[in-house]
């Protein structure tokens, strides 16, 4: 699949001066003169990386990390201190959608104007207009200026246009953040059918999902430098942990993150009125889950939740105590949560329980346990050869 | 950005020209009467003040022969204004798209290629109004317009040449605006724009202006156009050629500037 070398960026180097006072006007420089004192800082530090044709190309790091600075280095907007940026193909930049639109033009004014600043003919233009105005869905206000527009009209404009510049390589900036959930997934179509298309995309994104999903190879920029390369799958675990606080796993493989005040310490699991706790259970099983607790101090509202993944990182079911209006007023000491799941419908195979307990907002994190158990659902009642779980289909021929 | 890229951008370079067209007059009811409103408004006051408060003839063209102080005024009027306003607003232009300069890679130059195109057409459409007036004066000026138009092109060249420069160095040191709102003053008033360069008097302040109105830039150029349109004759040739001098020499001067500091601009601004 990745072929020749598109894209190499080879010990690209940007520094910054700051200048504790800029000056940016005659009468300061001159007041200045020697002295002008300034502070050098590294944005971006001898980073090299290739990226290959038909590549997907995810680049992940903290904020101020220098992912943007390298991107605009490698767009050609920054100018690097030493180091080069080659580029083998057309290539377009999307760091920020709308850029270069004007409020008082209309759509389809707009539209021409857009396209060619991101370096598109006349004729070009003309040949995809209908194309553009039909991804972006504005066919009624195309001739209104965009001024009238809605903030969700605009960006969809923008990427409509962005997306039919047709470069051989793309480079993206954080903009699938932007628009609604059905946009969003057009977009992230869009960029699949680019990828099918054998074109390149480099992609930096805090949405670790598409990372995941659509990357091929990714790097990790911390300060300034590559401090990992590689699977993109690997890359986004390790960086998610680092990011959320991860403690040390502990010794049975689970990761805890969160304040701690409350603590889930242990999860039982006993099948069909059983009192022995198990680690396995059938298809259409009756389970209990019981959550056992430790609070260290009253906790208002706490929020608990659990989630079933399988083996594979799907998502089977993320139930939480808020979704059903069953949030206690407070919680304090030690205690169980028992949570009955009257028939469970998972197919054969190994699943991993994650428990949480958040605050009501669900935004702080009391106590996050990835791994609290993993369990196996052995072959039960129905029994379907694929899929993670049964609906219990009822087939009739006529 | 090498001359190739901006070759290929060359759509952008229209489509912008046409947003600087398309936009300055938006959201006013009169429009682009405006843009003929501001140099005839000029042209009465001074028309008032020379007639009535500092009482002076004007000096009849040679050879047309005609004496008319309104349309003296616009010969000069007319591409001064050009000049001024095509530099004020390219700064502004330039500074304004930071947005666009920190997020899109683009030449940079087109910024200010577009402001000169757009006024260039004002300056055009101008100059039709103010060849309908010289007829009705009696003065034939449809014959010199093969003279005129060349003569514009190397002002716009030269034009560009300091429109490129002032909004590289303005986004550096935004005094630069303001500096340039004095010094433009200034050279009005060395421009043989609302007087006579024959009609100077003879004694050494005089003598040094007329110099200068005669062979600083913005004077050999104004007075040239004043020669075909006023007086109905042929600029010499060795002004044509010093006019061709200084249009080249400002644009590659210009040009280079702009070239060296343009990769900077999206760090600076």
């Amino acid at each position: 699949m990745a072929g020749d070398v598109i894209l190499s960026v080879d010990h690209l180097v940007k520094s910054f001066r700051i200048h504790q006072q800029k000056t940016n006007s005659l009468k300061q420089l001159i007041a200045a003169r020697g002295r002008n004192r300034f502070e050098e800082f590294i944005a971006v530090n001898d980073v090299t990386f290739d990226v290959r044709e038909g590549e997907v190309f995810g680049i992940i790091g903290q904020n101020g990390s220098g992912k943007s600075t390298l991107l605009k280095c490698m767009a050609g907007i920054l100018q690097p201190n030493s180091g080069t940026v080659n580029v083998y193909r057309r290539m377009g930049a999307l760091l920020e959608l709308g850029a270069g639109f004007h409020p008082e033009l209309t759509g389809r004014e707009n539209i021409f104007l857009n396209a060619a600043i991101l370096g598109m003919g006349r004729r070009e233009i003309s040949g995809r207009f209908d194309e553009i105005v039909d991804f972006s869905g504005l066919h009624t206000f195309i001739d209104q200026p965009v001024k009238t527009y809605s903030s969700g009209m605009y960006v969809r404009l923008a990427f409509a246009v962005a997306i039919n510049v047709d470069p051989q390589l793309l480079i993206v900036d954080e903009i699938l953040a932007v628009g609604d959930v059905s946009f969003q997934r057009r977009c992230l179509e869009k960029f699949v059918e680019f990828r099918n298309e054998g074109r390149t995309i480099v992609l930096v994104t805090h949405d670790m999902g598409s990372i995941k999903n659509l990357c091929d190879r990714a790097i990790w920029l911390e300060h300034g430098t590559v401090i990992d390369a590689g699977d993109p799958a690997d890359l986004v675990e390790a960086y998610t942990e680092r990011m959320l606080g991860a403690d040390a796993p502990t010794s049975d493989g689970s990761v805890r993150r969160g304040s701690g005040e409350i603590k889930i310490s242990e999860v039982e699991m006993f099948v069909n009125g059983s009192a022995t706790a198990v680690k396995r259970c059938r298809t259409s099983d009756s389970i209990v889950l019981r959550l056992h607790y430790v609070a260290s101090k009253t906790i208002p509202q706490p929020v608990i939740g659990f989630e079933i993944e399988s083996l594979g990182g799907a998502t089977v079911t993320a139930p939480n105590t808020r979704d059903v209006g069953a949030v206690p007023p407070t919680m304090a000491g030690t205690g169980t949560i028992d949570v009955a799941l009257p028939r469970v419908d998972l197919l054969p195979g190994t699943y991993d329980l994650h428990t949480s307990i958040t605050d009501f907002n669900r935004a702080h994190i009391y106590d996050h346990v990835r791994l609290a158990m993993r369990f196996d659902v052995m072959t039960g009642k129905p029994y379907e050869t694929g899929g993670l779980v049964t609906m219990r289909p009822q087939w009739s021929m006529s | 950005m090498s001359l190739r890229t901006a070759m290929s951008h060359r759509n952008l370079l229209y489509l912008l020209s046409l947003k600087e067209l398309r936009t300055r007059y938006k959201k006013s009811v009169l429009g682009w009467a405006w843009s003929l409103l501001n140099p005839i408004s000029q042209m009465l006051i001074f028309t008032v003040i020379f007639t009535y408060v500092f009482v002076a003839q004007p000096s009849p063209g040679d050879p047309s022969g005609l004496r008319n102080f309104p349309l003296y005024f616009l010969c000069g009027l007319l591409p001064w204004n050009f000049f001024a306003i095509t530099t004020s607003v390219a700064m502004g232009n330039v500074q304004g798209n930071t947005g666009l300069i920190k997020k899109v890679s683009f030449p940079h130059e087109h910024l200010v290629f577009a402001v000169v195109a757009a006024q260039f057409v004002t300056l055009l459409i101008e100059t039709l109004i103010l060849v309908i007036a010289m007829l009705l004066a009696g003065q034939n000026v449809l014959v010199w317009l093969p003279v005129l138009l060349p003569l514009y092109v190397l002002w716009g060249l030269f034009t560009t040449g300091v429109a490129l420069a002032l909004s590289a160095f303005n986004v550096f040191f935004h005094d630069v605006q303001y500096l340039w709102g004095i010094l433009s003053q200034i050279l009005f008033y060395a421009t043989p724009v609302i007087y006579f360069t024959a009609a100077l008097p003879a004694v050494p302040v005089g003598r040094a202006l007329k110099a200068v109105a005669t062979f600083g830039p913005t004077g050999a150029f104004i007075t040239a156009f004043q020669n075909v349109l006023y007086d109905g004759r042929f600029p010499s040739g060795s002004k044509i050629a010093y006019l061709a001098v200084l249009a080249a020499a400002s644009f590659a001067l210009g040009a280079w500037i702009f070239s060296k500091l343009s990769p900077h601009f999206a760090e600076e601004m």
